[in-house]
């Protein structure tokens, strides 16, 4: 029981890490600094809105699968604060590894 | 006064966070520390490097144990003054026995209160408060400071001014500001989405550093915000003391008109009566609560006017797996082990309150969101330590070509709380170990080292700081990054030659709290040496020694 709790909160950590990625990719300068070229295509810009949200709400319900719900919150809460940090500091010393979420248009 | 309202907040939000901005470092740095109180503890006092224990049998271990307690002798003479007549050798009239521990304390908080005979005011009480090994009943020596519930954590909230609570209303008008930084940060930050993830390194330390105080700022806002909101909160009843001022009478009479409703008598019958046995009790709430699908540990265990007819024992349940402070309180008679009273359901007033005071507490047992709450405090650190090299790198200029020292002032002064404090608290840690244990009062002598060692900090950092009066950086930036690269290891060494406790052993049983303290004070080192590197002269001066902050746990 412990250790799917460990399990969940690694899998909201994963989750809310990958869809602030995202929506860091949705927009212009951060796709610029990740693939080189301006972008990203209407389309794509939506459909990467639509997916970080998604994947913020799921890490939410597995925050909200592993506690109590007032922890699962404080613990999203914070998750989004340390990742949106992550997501940042990646961009600046190292945007190319972003490719790994969205692979640059052909 | 100003053109318009955002310029209005600008102005608010410079000065008043320039100014305030030296305790909330304090506060916020210390209070990411007080997340691991308990584990520096360990660190701090080696006697008490053992396994969290449950809540000791009380016939056999914690009764004869408070039976043989008494007032310090301390308390007794400041006591003296308030007496009519002499003071008697024992006291023999208990008020109350209390014991508290976490599922993070190997030892056990014991405290006892007692009537004073005589007394002029008849509701005066003396405390004495131990800590004991729950093992075997031994007390730990009183003189020894535990460096993380004792000194960090008060230092958090209080700064350590004790005089009239003066530090404390410090610190609460500092989180007011606090808030007022907040709401006027937000307005005047026209980007805060396209911005949202934005740090550009490579632009002038000016820009970079505005990157870092907004980037620390906007994601971790609803923590600053709560955090602030939530430690006023806590400290309500003594910024508006009312219940003991203009309300004292009424709050008497509340007092027994609760002590009426609640069955629990308010005042000693007078009358003498025998204890029954408190393991039955204490086996008799943990039953209950796990019929109420809420099994767990005692937490809290108080007993009101011992030895009298009207004695009853409070029983209440560790909160480990909910944020609120919630301890479903059992109440049994003393003498016959009778339930009195369950507490009944919360109101939603309590919950509210609960939720909020025990967010900001966090007595729950979730290491993921203590490491979190951790760099929330951190992020706090690097939002106050940007703001104050924005604040010197858009004047500096200005203020060298107009022969003006302000730049120069604040720089020192940002050096003493950012690199200064790490410094002075790494050689606190360093102090507790080379002191010997026995050493009579060895509390007093690692505080004082720790503000010796800070003063020290900030008068080099006045010493060194002519380059910023000529738009330069001041050297001591990267000789206090230095001085943490030292110390931090040093520290660990000492705890090693001291206690045997190095970290192939610690880490090899997985004893975090020892281990973790150790981790940390290593971690710290190599961002401070990585921030030294980046400080000297041949590299661009563009990384922010701030950044030292960011490991430091």
């Amino acid at each position: 029981m412990v250790e799917f709790a460990v399990w969940m909160l690694a899998g909201a950590a994963a989750l809310a890490l990958m869809g602030l990625g995202w929506l860091a990719l949705a927009m212009e300068v951060h796709w610029e600094q990740v693939h080189g070229q301006t972008g990203p295509k209407a389309r794509t810009r939506t459909l990467l809105r639509l997916l970080g949200s998604m994947l913020l709400v799921a890490s939410l319900l597995l925050c909200l699968g592993a506690d109590h719900p007032s922890m699962a919150v404080l613990v999203w809460v914070m998750l989004l604060a340390g990742g949106a940090v992550l997501i940042a500091m990646t961009l600046s010393w190292r945007p190319h590894s972003l490719r790994l979420l969205w692979p640059k248009p052909a | 006064m100003f053109q318009n309202f955002r310029l209005t907040m600008a102005w608010l939000h410079t000065w008043f966070g320039l100014v305030l901005g030296f305790v909330l470092m304090v506060v916020f740095f210390f209070g990411a520390l007080s997340v691991f109180d308990r584990e520096i503890d360990r660190w701090s006092v080696p006697q008490s490097r053992f396994a969290p224990q449950p809540m000791p049998s009380f016939d056999q271990l914690l009764r004869p144990a408070f039976e043989r307690m008494q007032p310090s002798k301390e308390s007794v003479d400041l006591m003296r003054d308030r007496v009519d007549g002499p003071m008697p050798d024992r006291f023999d009239t208990v008020r109350s026995w209390g014991a508290y521990t976490t599922h993070r304390d190997p030892v056990l908080q014991v405290f006892a209160s007692y009537e004073v005979p005589k007394a002029r005011d008849p509701e005066e009480t003396l405390f004495t408060l131990h800590i004991m090994d729950p093992r075997n009943g031994a007390l730990l020596p009183d003189d020894h400071l535990r460096l993380g519930s004792q000194f960090f954590f008060p230092l958090h909230y209080s700064l350590n001014l004790n005089w009239k609570e003066l530090g404390t209303w410090i610190v609460g008008f500092a989180g007011l500001i606090m808030l007022a930084a907040l709401f006027s940060g937000v307005v005047m930050h026209r980007k805060i989405f396209r911005e949202f993830f934005t740090f550009r390194r490579h632009k002038s330390t000016q820009r970079s550093a505005l990157d870092l105080h907004n980037l620390s700022g906007v994601v971790a806002l609803p923590f600053h915000f709560f955090f602030a909101f939530t430690g006023l909160v806590i400290f309500a009843s003594i910024y508006f003391p009312v219940a003991h001022t203009q309300l004292n009478p009424l709050h008497e009479q509340s007092e027994q008109m609760e002590a009426h409703a609640t069955g629990l008598p308010h005042e000693r019958a007078g009358v003498a009566a025998p204890l029954a046995s408190v393991d039955a009790m204490m086996a008799a709430a943990q039953a209950r609560w796990a019929a109420k699908g809420m099994a767990g540990e005692i937490g809290f265990l108080n007993i009101q006017h011992v030895g009298d007819a009207n004695s009853y024992v409070s029983i209440y349940r560790a909160g480990t797996d909910r944020v609120a402070l919630t301890g479903e309180g059992m109440h049994f008679k003393a003498s016959t082990g009778e339930l009195l009273r369950e507490d009944p359901p919360r109101t939603a007033v309590d919950s509210v309150t609960e939720f909020l005071t025990g967010l900001h507490l966090q007595h729950f047992r979730h290491w993921l969101l203590r490491w979190l709450y951790v760099v929330g405090g951190l992020l706090g650190c690097v939002c106050i330590a940007t703001g104050f090299i924005f604040f010197v790198e858009k004047r500096k200029k200005q203020h060298a070509k107009a022969g003006g020292q302000g730049s120069r002032v604040v720089d020192a002064l940002a050096l003493g709380t950012v690199t200064g404090m790490l410094i002075a608290t790494a050689a606190m840690l360093l102090i507790n170990r080379l002191l010997p244990s026995e050493l009579p009062g060895k509390g007093d002598w690692e505080r004082a080292g720790f503000y010796g060692v800070w003063l020290l900090t900030l008068a080099h950092a006045f010493w060194r700081s002519a380059p910023v009066a000529l738009a330069r950086h001041n050297p001591a930036w990267r000789e206090q990054c230095w001085a943490i690269a030292a110390l931090a290891p040093a520290a660990v060494l000492a705890n090693w030659v001291s206690t045997g406790d190095h970290l192939a052993k610690t880490l090899a049983v997985s004893y975090w709290p020892v281990a973790g303290v150790d981790l940390c004070l290593l971690a710290c080192a190599a961002v401070a040496a990585w921030a030294a590197l980046k400080l000297s002269p041949q590299t661009t001066p563009l990384v922010l020694a701030a950044t030292a902050e960011m490991t430091h746990g």
